[in-house]
């Protein structure tokens, strides 16, 4: 029975509703993870658009599209030209190589979450109202953390789910259970990677501004500008090419290759004959590991040192 | 110091100093029950107060307790305990204001649906409840600062601390804020601090005020101790034959062993020791001849008190 129901009282001719309004809490009152939680599910809800009015959800709604487009196409050929003389399944990529098809995706999608996560809690200064709360700063960031880290996954690890599970229905997916389930875990575990590192730096950019255009900018500047920088350096100048690993645009899908364990991407020109030595596995963890601890790390040293009270 | 039963909120020679500003030096104070006033000019420190008792900040010294804890060392603890609304316009404009007010309960430990109704509640106790669903980018300054009122109380905290709720209000806005924030003080039974750089403000709806001044407090206690000190009799004379004759009834009333001061050359101040000084007064008036063109018992205005203890920095 709710307790608006209890204050019904119905006893005899000068019964009345009684309505007390507001009234003191004595129910339970949940820890500090439920304080991360609902932060978290909050900020995951704006960055989608949900609860705000339509023209908030047009960008990331779009962009979640634009990483599942090539999923459904790959899936309708195959489904719909079973048989066809050169076996067009054979040109289908699998989960593994899905990520080249959507890694503009990817990117704007990063680019475009995580100022909306950060940026408008310090822009309205709403942070205080925050920091009034149980959380601290750490439990915050911890909140704005999941929250971007999980809508990413929408991205990274939903489209090649499909596919793979639209392909095992068409039956050229894995064959038999165990390889099925090793596909799944290897689209975790590159999609967790991916969404891990995209999501530290496109935190770390909105932490140093409150302006989410700025921000979003940035991010994409810093992303892409990196690929364009080390590509000049080492196959333009010829530089050595672990440069490469500082290209933020490249770095988080070598590492989904490796994952999957398929050869990376060349480190030198491609002209049929020579075909360059991709980067050894340990420059593209130990890189991985590096630029997202670099990139947390900033955004927290940026959020502890916000003032919200003076 | 005025004693005052189970502080709320106590401070010990806290200072606290931002890069080149001094915020508060050596402020010590008792809050306790009820609404109490946090007075002072912009800059005097309030709004570093009111962040040390959120535990937002650590105390360059001293110490500060809410609740009988350090609010730095069990931030979590004692903000769960805590409502804060604060100064500057923070709300979100494009979510509606009981989507605001059940994410604030939520944060607070509430479980959704509690929140969810509690929203409903605290938005209904604020005059809000036929706009809960509105954006808060359409609503207007007075209706935005309710909603601030709504989602500090919307999980029953035990002290609420309130920044300059009043800001931006016209009189008829304003004067209804005060009411509600009364009623919460002595209807909903909780702890309030009211933050604010207007006087009367702080006189019309607290028990008890702090005075703070460039860091220090200058003056703390419940208002009727520290206006009820030393009651007043003025007595305002006519001019006799062009003569002020202010200081020759202030020097009569001191022979009669009196306290009393010419405060200007037709004004009388004289201490109200005891009622027998109402006589003594009326004798010397009555012999010495004057025209009293006013009389009147004066109890000390809060105004009063700042002005006795505070510098030019005052408040409105």
């Amino acid at each position: 029975m709710s307790r608006r129901e209890d204050d019904v009282v119905a006893a005899d001719d000068r019964a009345q509703i009684y309505e007390p309004g507001y009234r003191p809490y004595r129910g339970v009152r949940l820890g500090v993870s439920h304080s991360v939680w609902a932060l978290a599910r909050h900020t995951a809800e704006r960055i989608m658009g949900l609860k705000r009015p339509a023209r908030y959800k047009v960008l990331p709604f779009v962009t979640v599209a634009i990483a599942y487009l090539p999923a459904v196409a790959f899936i309708g050929i195959v489904a719909l030209v079973p048989n066809s003389p050169r076996r067009l399944a054979d040109l289908i990529p699998g989960p593994g190589h899905y990520y080249g098809f959507i890694t503009a995706a990817i990117i704007l999608f990063a680019a475009l979450a995580a100022p909306e996560a950060l940026c408008p809690d310090k822009r309205s200064r709403f942070l205080g109202v925050y920091l009034s709360s149980p959380l601290n700063r750490s439990t915050y960031l911890l909140s704005k953390a999941i929250a971007v880290i999980g809508v990413l996954l929408l991205v990274t690890v939903g489209p090649p789910l499909l596919l793979l599970v639209g392909l095992a229905l068409q039956n050229e997916g894995p064959h038999g259970f165990v390889d099925f389930m090793g596909t799944v875990a290897q689209i975790f575990a590159a999609g967790v990677s991916l969404s891990l590192m995209f999501g530290a730096v496109s935190l770390a950019i909105p932490s140093l501004t409150d302006r989410r255009a700025f921000a979003s900018a940035g991010s994409l500047l810093l992303i892409l500008g990196s690929g364009a920088i080390t590509s000049v350096i080492v196959f333009g100048l010829g530089g050595p090419k672990n440069v490469l690993a500082l290209s933020i645009n490249r770095l988080p899908f070598e590492l989904a290759l490796r994952i999957f364990t398929l050869r990376g991407l060349p480190t030198g020109p491609q002209d049929g004959f020579v075909a360059s030595a991709p980067l050894s596995t340990g420059v593209v963890v130990g890189a991985s590991v590096g630029l997202t601890l670099v990139a947390a790390a900033v955004t927290w040293w940026r959020v502890v040192g916000t003032e919200v009270t003076r | 110091m005025p004693s005052v039963a189970a502080p709320v909120v106590t401070g010990i020679d806290v200072t606290k100093r931002w890069s080149t500003t001094q915020a508060l030096s050596g402020a010590t104070f008792a809050i306790g029950d009820g609404v109490t006033g946090l007075l002072g000019a912009n800059g005097a420190g309030k709004t570093t107060l009111l962040g040390l008792i959120l535990g937002l900040h650590r105390p360059d010294s001293g110490s500060i307790t809410v609740f009988g804890q350090d609010p730095w060392l069990a931030g979590a603890e004692v903000r769960a305990r805590l409502g804060y609304a604060p100064e500057h316009d923070a709300l979100p404009p494009d979510v509606a204001a009981h989507d605001v007010v059940r994410h604030l309960a939520e944060l607070h430990g509430l479980p959704r649906r509690e929140a969810t109704s509690r929203a409903s509640d605290a938005l209904w106790e604020v005059g809000l409840g036929e706009e809960r669903f509105r954006p808060v980018g359409t609503m207007s300054t007075g209706q935005r600062q309710r909603v601030k009122l709504a989602q500090a109380i919307v999980h029953d905290p035990e002290l609420l601390l309130l920044d300059e709720p009043t800001n931006g209000l016209d009189p008829s806005q304003r004067e209804d804020m005060l009411g509600l924030i009364e009623h919460v003080g002595v209807d909903l039974g909780m702890h309030v601090i009211l933050s604010s750089h207007l006087l009367d403000e702080v006189e019309r709806v607290s028990g008890s005020v702090v005075i703070l001044e460039s860091g220090r407090v200058v003056a703390d206690g419940r208002m009727a101790e520290l206006s009820n000190t030393d009651p007043e009799l003025v007595v305002e004379l006519d001019r006799i034959d062009g003569d002020d004759p202010a200081p020759a009834l202030a020097l009569a009333l001191e022979r009669g062993g009196l306290v009393a001061t010419a405060d200007g050359p037709r004004r009388v101040v004289i201490a109200l020791g005891s009622p027998s000084v109402y006589d003594a007064v009326r004798d010397a008036l009555a012999d010495g001849g004057y025209s009293v063109r006013k009389l009147e018992r004066r109890t000390a205005s809060l105004e009063d008190v700042y002005l006795a203890s505070a510098g030019p920095g005052r408040p409105e």
